[in-house]
């Protein structure tokens, strides 16, 4: 316990990074899973091909893979578009930046596949009414679309958002000093591992439980009157 | 057909054409309804009469024929790819917002209460203020007899106040014409009075309605005229009580055999 008081610096600085990648990526998720959605929804051949590939690929390669790729390949690429054009020497792509970037992207695919069954799931019929009336399809994506998609999304998008707050713990692998970086370094120069992967695993459990309450928090914000429907 | 003349029909349809693939459903159809005017549309299944419906507001896309609102022609012109379609979306909006549309299966927006549905199109189509919407939706709810479930969820009404809250939630945009598209035919048996009562009411208020349906005895004893389609052609139209007692074609006489026993 001593230990982890004279570290406790180390592990909130990295618990912090975490928190901060963990939201920013999601972030980035949900706007590239309701783009997703929409390209693979869409009437446009072209959208729902680009949409399918997108989510066929990320998907269908480990997350790891990904990081190292975008983090070390995309620093070559970076180096050699400079040189090749003459516009910069040397570029660097951040730790973070990558690790946002990355995961961002992969889990948008997830949230993809999430919105586009949440939407297909609303009836038609309420569209329709929409149209019905005049309604615009932005103020049918707002007022109709949005509010019931939420409900439906909700069950697949914690799910997707708990895998995703503990996928974080794999930018430690480019160095980025997120908490279990800097609990496994705390760990091994006193080597008490396991007293501080320890630490790191209950600072993950609070950070997913405090997830809970906010989703429980939306769950019931946004189920009004469809939960209790029989007809859909 | 001049826009400016004073005398238009609420709503003129004028050779309309629609086909699904290879099938044509709609092979020239024209109808014309004036302030005041109900118009029964009957027909067997696959006659067309709910394409024809959903073809007047472009639920569906007509691939010929044209529509007037209230004198106002809906734009429509044929893409580079040869497709008949509305040259101004906005236009379609706007005219749409002047057409309630009530449809078979309900259709209310489940996330919000009865009065919510009400006045969602007046509060975010027409721009009206909320509390004045709210003013004019519970008049409305109150002459469909609901007022008294306004806060409840369509899941918690029967199919029957479902429909009457769709009626008010169509009759909330003031509309020129309400179009009806089968609105009993998901009912149950015990149901489709209360609906019917409403619609007749309507009508003696001079609702100017279009109203495709099984129901004969509405057909006959409400409408100030009954269209007959059959495969996408009208087969028959007039008067209701001339033409239910006497039918001048053989198609609409057994149509009325096997519908009226």
């Amino acid at each position: 316990m001593d230990l982890i008081i004279e570290y406790q610096g180390q592990l909130l600085s990295g618990t912090w990074v975490t928190i901060k990648l963990a939201l920013l990526s999601l972030v980035l998720a949900v706007l590239f899973g309701l783009l997703g959605a929409w390209a693979k929804l869409s009437k446009n051949i072209l959208a729902q091909k680009i949409g399918a590939a997108y989510t066929a690929i990320v998907r269908g390669v480990p997350d790891l893979v990904l990081i190292l790729l975008v983090f070390f390949g995309g620093q070559e690429l970076a180096n050699s578009i400079g040189t090749l054009t003459g516009l910069w020497d040397y570029a660097e792509i951040s730790q973070f930046a990558a690790g946002v970037g990355t995961i961002g992207v992969v889990f948008g695919g997830y949230m993809t596949e999430t919105f586009r069954g949440a939407i297909l799931a609303i009836p038609k019929g309420q569209i329709e009414a929409g149209v019905a009336c005049g309604m615009s399809r932005l103020v049918i994506f707002r007022r109709v679309i949005w509010p019931q998609m939420v409900v439906y999304a909700l069950p697949g998008f914690s799910n997707n958002w708990l895998v995703q707050i503990k996928s974080t713990a794999l930018v430690s692998v480019i160095g980025l000093q997120d908490v279990v970086y800097n609990g496994f370094v705390a760990g091994r120069s006193t080597r008490e591992l396991f007293t501080f992967m320890f630490a790191v695993l209950m600072i993950y459990l609070v950070l997913t439980a405090i997830s809970d309450v906010g989703l429980r928090w939306l769950d019931k914000k946004y189920s009004k009157g469809i939960v209790r429907s029989e007809d859909g | 057909m001049s826009e400016a003349s004073a005398d238009h029909a609420a709503l003129e349809v004028v050779d309309l054409h629609k086909s699904f693939g290879d099938v044509e459903v709609i092979r020239g159809v024209s109808m014309s309804a004036h302030k005041g005017d109900v118009i029964s549309i009957l027909g067997a299944s696959g006659s067309g009469k709910s394409t024809f419906l959903r073809c007047i507001n472009l639920l569906e896309i007509p691939n010929a024929g044209d529509v007037f609102v209230a004198g106002e022609k809906i734009l429509m012109h044929t893409s580079k790819s040869g497709r008949y379609e509305p040259e101004d979306i906005h236009q379609v909006e706007r005219l749409r917002a002047r057409l309630g549309m009530v449809f078979q299966s309900f259709n209310l927006w489940s996330h919000m209460t009865v009065i919510e549905n009400v006045i969602e199109a007046p509060v975010h189509v027409l721009k009206i203020p909320k509390a004045e919407a709210i003013e004019q939706a519970e008049v409305l709810l109150n002459k469909v007899g609901i007022l008294e479930r306004k806060d409840y969820y369509p899941a918690q009404l029967s199919g029957g106040q479902m429909q009457r809250v769709a009626i008010a939630r169509g009759l909330a945009m003031n509309p020129e014409v309400m179009l009806f598209d089968e609105p009993t035919s998901a009912l149950d048996p015990e149901l489709v009075g209360e609906v019917l009562k409403v619609m007749r009411d309507l009508a003696e208020e001079g609702r100017t309605m279009l109203v495709v349906t099984h129901e004969m005895g509405f057909a006959r004893d409400v409408s100030s005229e009954v269209v007959f389609l059959h495969e996408g052609r009208v087969e028959e139209q007039g008067e209701p009580t001339q033409m239910f007692k006497n039918p001048n074609s053989d198609r609409f006489r057994k149509f009325l055999s096997r519908t009226m026993q």
